[in-house]
């Protein structure tokens, strides 16, 4: 159970018109998304091609895999994480690929099926659509830690499009916890 | 003597009728009739089975709820069942059934609106000639209806059964009819299958009627951006995609003496045609340039026909001053049809505001209301061109209002930072962080039915960046149509083998999730790599308005063959069935294979030898699901933009299953497992890195040459170390013997082989001894049918 003191008020979507009648994410603080990946047996974390443009979501992706987070990397985010010393577990698959994976059971490219997995550093709306797409037909803890609150991630952290900097503060007090 | 004798009278008859059907006409032995000709909605499903058994559907719900019946809504979340049966999966499989079928109703109603007024004009005798080189004149309705069309009225044989299959699988769409995600994935691929024959049918009616050009490959080059028009002329605007309806304006005005008077231009495929029917024409650009050039006040009249058009293109226009012409059935808009008025008494009601708006179907008065009409709302608003804002002030009042509520933002397509660009403005007075959303922004509008204080954002961001925004203008190469059968047979060999290392083929629209500029940056980098690269519709004209340094578009740097290191502009979204077309005549004229209702063992030579890509870097309508399922039916994979994720469904193979991947060899008479390329058939990409990297690796076939082989490894890896900063994961899964190898890397790659792969090489000789899924076989002969199979092994 997650207390009332770790989650946000309901969030604003990345987009208004994003909507469903099934279960929203929950909106959480980053003291949650450290004790799931703690809790969890084999947690990833997924990095997207914004990491091209952002330097400091590579330095943080860097920081995730020296915790011993595992790395998938897409949308060419692995160029940026190889030259900081990553060696991520796919580089040449898109997310759209790699979703498609994560609903076989049979995918376990570390030996074990993933049951966190993390997303940071996607477009909004192509990361939604896995998101939604995880959430309808996996088991998969899905966990949104990008700026934008996603509803379709069993958790997320809440809309924080209007301060980039409490942003990267959230994501570094999530790597402090672990 | 001649007697009279008793009979029966013509008087007599009186009452009874007579009917002459259509004269069967024997059809000439130009081929055996192949198994499926005018295949039926099930005909082909064993095809399907066979593509969806390895490329499995996806699904990504954009709702989880369904509200088509009254007994609903029904919540679906979870996979859960409605009050009808259906699953969630199956609703989207639906869902993506229902849109190819709008899809493929558009361009086939399309198709119907043209033969049928051509014949009428020209009658039903006109030859199909596309020109000289051009003798496998329509490769799809060869294909799939079976038929060889000699004349404009042929083409009617195959639009009727592309209408009953329409009709057929929209019927399965109803409630109660299937169950399973496979059997409307395969009535999806027999609508877009359709959608292309309906395509052929449209743009071959087209060329030979108005005589567009035939095969050519240096066409001419016409101007292409927002600011190509002499704004001392009046503007005539064309948009949407049936140029049946404008071009008599271009007679007209030809007739009259004054085409030298007026600009044309238009936006989206309407343009396209247009400059296929006179080079004099221009192009604007596409859907995303409707709001730009409208609010900007270009036009002195629209005339719109069909398709991907905005839905408030009256009351943009009527805003605007701008009166309009609406010419297809599909698209009315609420106007009054005036087809029986005189044409001064259309111009009046038009020029003096009587109306806003017009519906008229007849081609021909268009050809005089809409020029006649221009030319007096250009002598009443001489000063509005290129204006967003009256002055700077009103600009700056506009500005003014934004109170960074961040409505729009949370609306915005791309999540523009809307904000930010106002904040910055107010504060400073500095436009640029306005200026830089332009490069990115669709001119949806949605953002300023967000707004709570209507400011008229769209306006605010292009006034903010007109200088680039009025010189982003460049040349587009006019669409050439077909392929002709020359290049075909030049360059099926190289395709085949893999010495050409593939065909990519940039189609569909605009949604693109970055600047305009990318898909110059991603075709380039395959022009340059000498692939073949094939363009129609919205992303040939965003071409036309990327300019290098040197102020060179694409057209201009490379040729326009279809050859290595050439860019070919086959012309408008109906054109697209020349690309499928060109992929078909490779297994006919090189391969000689038959065509003639042969369908699947067709698309079984494509999805196994030909190495052809589609790429919609910024997919939006129905017609981009229809034209990509149909390529995908066909053995071709597409690569879609990030936006293309919306369309719910892709097909995405698992290539660690290694059963999925196998073919029979005709040569050997085995089954053998393959590498698993291309891997998948659908898929959408994130970045424009990641699209290269994408196209490039779903190049590969199973039956590149070791040459062929070598040469697309060479680009896959080059391209994954460019962009991904590292090797593939998977290109030792394409390595069948050392010579598949790129030479300059080999002995590296060996090192690898042996060391991360357990691969053993014999060092001496440079050789690998064991390791490859298969061996390299030069007669190595794939097919998945079990039906070609069995033909070719006897």
């Amino acid at each position: 159970m997650i207390s009332k003191e770790e989650k946000f008020p309901i969030a604003k979507r990345y987009n208004v018109a994003d909507v469903q009648v099934s279960k929203e994410a929950t909106a959480v603080k980053p003291m949650v998304v450290a004790n799931l990946i703690k809790k969890a047996k084999n947690p990833v974390l997924i990095t997207g091609g914004a990491l091209l443009e952002d330097s400091k979501l590579v330095e943080i992706a860097v920081k995730f895999y020296e915790k011993g987070i595992p790395i998938i990397a897409t949308g060419g985010s692995s160029k940026p994480l190889i030259e900081r010393g990553i060696k991520p577990l796919f580089k040449t698959y898109t997310l759209h690929q790699i979703t498609q994976f994560l609903l076989d059971e049979e995918f376990k490219p570390n030996g074990k099926n993933f049951d966190v997995v993390l997303f940071l550093g996607f477009l909004p709306y192509y990361l939604s659509r896995m998101l939604s797409a995880l959430k309808h037909f996996s088991n998969i803890t899905t966990i949104a830690i990008d700026e934008f609150y996603h509803p379709h991630a069993k958790f997320s952290f809440t809309n924080l499009t209007k301060d980039k900097e409490l942003h990267y503060a959230m994501l570094e007090e999530v790597l402090s916890k672990l | 003597m001649f007697e009279i004798r008793k009979g029966v009278f013509v008087d007599e008859l009186r009452n009874v009728s007579i009917r002459i059907g259509e004269v069967a006409e024997e059809e000439e032995e130009w081929e055996a009739q192949g198994p499926t000709p005018k295949p039926g909605i099930i005909e082909l499903r064993k095809w399907d089975h066979k593509l969806l058994e390895r490329y499995e559907p996806f699904y990504a719900p954009v709702q989880d709820f369904c509200n088509l019946c009254t007994m609903g809504p029904c919540d679906l979340s979870f996979n859960k069942k409605g009050a009808c049966g259906i699953d969630l999966r199956t609703a989207k499989a639906r869902l993506v059934t229902i849109a190819c079928s709008i899809g493929s109703s558009a361009h086939t109603a399309h198709a119907r609106h043209l033969v049928d007024h051509l014949i009428e004009e020209f009658g039903e005798d006109v030859p199909i000639d596309l020109g000289g080189d051009v003798n496998v004149e329509a490769p799809l309705i060869r294909t799939v209806v079976g038929i060889k069309p000699k004349t404009l009225g042929d083409l009617r044989k195959a639009l009727e059964w592309a209408e009953k299959e329409i009709v057929k699988v929209l019927h399965s769409t109803h409630i109660g009819n299937e169950e399973s995600i496979l059997d409307y994935e395969s009535k999806s691929m027999q609508v877009s299958m359709a959608d292309h024959v309906g395509m052929e049918v449209a743009d071959i009616a087209q060329i030979v009627a108005f005589n567009f050009p035939k095969a050519k490959p240096d066409t001419d080059l016409v101007p292409t951006g927002f600011g190509i028009v002499d704004v001392k002329k009046p503007v005539i605007v064309v948009v949407g995609h049936n140029v049946m309806y404008s071009r008599p304006i271009m007679d007209y005005l030809e007739k009259s003496g004054r085409i030298d008077d007026f600009e044309i231009a238009g936006l989206c495929c309407t343009a396209h045609d247009m400059t296929r029917y006179r080079s004099k024409a221009k192009i604007f650009g596409p859907i995303s340039y409707q709001l730009r050039v409208i609010r900007a006040g270009l036009p002195d009249v629209v005339v719109s026909d069909e398709q991907c058009i905005r839905a408030d293109l009256l009351d943009l226009c009527s805003k605007m001053g701008i009166p309009l012409i609406a010419t297809s059935d599909a698209a009315v808009r609420g106007l009054p049809d005036v087809s029986d008025w005189e044409v001064d008494e259309i111009v009046e009601a038009l020029v003096s505001g009587k109306l806003k708006g017009v519906f008229l179907p007849v081609p021909e008065k268009v050809g005089e209301v809409a020029p006649k009409v221009a030319e007096a709302i250009f002598n009443k608003y001489k000063d509005r061109k290129y204006k967003f804002f009256a002055s700077d002030e009103e600009l700056k009042a506009e500005i003014a209002k934004c109170t960074q509520c961040m409505s729009c933002v949370f609306t915005c397509p791309h999540n523009l930072r809307i904000d930010i660009g106002m904040a910055h403005a107010q504060k400073t007075g500095d436009l640029s962080k306005l200026a830089i959303l332009e490069e990115q922004c669709l001119a949806c509008g949605k953002c300023e039915q967000a707004c709570p204080k209507e400011i008229k954002i769209v306006n605010v961001i292009m006034r903010s960046n007109f200088d680039k925004l009025y010189t982003k203008t460049g040349k587009t190469r006019v669409g050439r149509g077909p392929i002709q059968d020359t290049e075909i047979r030049k360059v099926g060999q190289p395709i085949v083998f893999g010495q050409i290392p593939g065909v990519i083929a940039a189609v569909g629209c605009i949604n693109f999730p970055d600047e305009m500029k990318s898909i110059v940056e991603i075709l380039e980098e395959f022009l340059k790599r000498r692939y073949i690269v094939v363009t129609s519709g919205c992303h040939a004209m965003d071409i036309g308005m990327i300019r290098d340094e040197e102020g060179k578009t694409l057209y201009e740097k490379y040729p326009g063959n279809f050859d290595a290191g050439c860019i070919v502009n086959v012309g408008s979204c109906v054109s697209n069935s020349h690309i499928a077309g060109a992929a078909i005549k490779i297994a006919n004229i090189f391969a000689m294979r038959p065509l003639r209702g042969n369908y699947a063992e067709i698309a079984d030579y494509i999805l196994n030898r030909v190495g052809a890509v589609g790429f919609s870097w910024g997919p939006y309508s129905h017609k981009a699901a229809s034209i990509a399922t149909g390529f995908n039916r066909l053995g071709v994979p597409v690569v879609v933009g990030p936006h293309g994720m919306k369309y719910r469904r892709a097909y995405i193979g698992k290539p660690w299953k290694k059963e999925k991947w196998w073919v029979y060899d005709i040569k050997t008479g085995q089954k053998t497992f393959i590498e698993p390329a291309p891997d998948s058939l659908l898929v959408a990409v994130e970045t424009k890195e990641e699209a290269i990297v994408q196209l490039a690796r779903l190049c590969i076939r199973p039956n590149d040459t070791s040459m062929g082989r070598q040469i697309k490894l060479t680009h896959y890896i080059e391209l994954s170390k460019k962009y991904m900063g590292d090797l593939p994961d998977d290109w030792h899964v394409y390595v069948r013997t050392e010579a598949d190898l790129p030479l300059k890397m080999r002995e590296e790659l060996l090192k690898i082989l042996e060391e991360q792969h357990g691969w053993k090489i014999e060092w001496g000789k440079k050789k690998i001894v064991e390791g490859p899924l298969r061996s390299y076989d030069a007669g190595f002969n794939p097919t998945v049918m079990e039906e070609v199979f069995a033909k070719y092994r006897r």
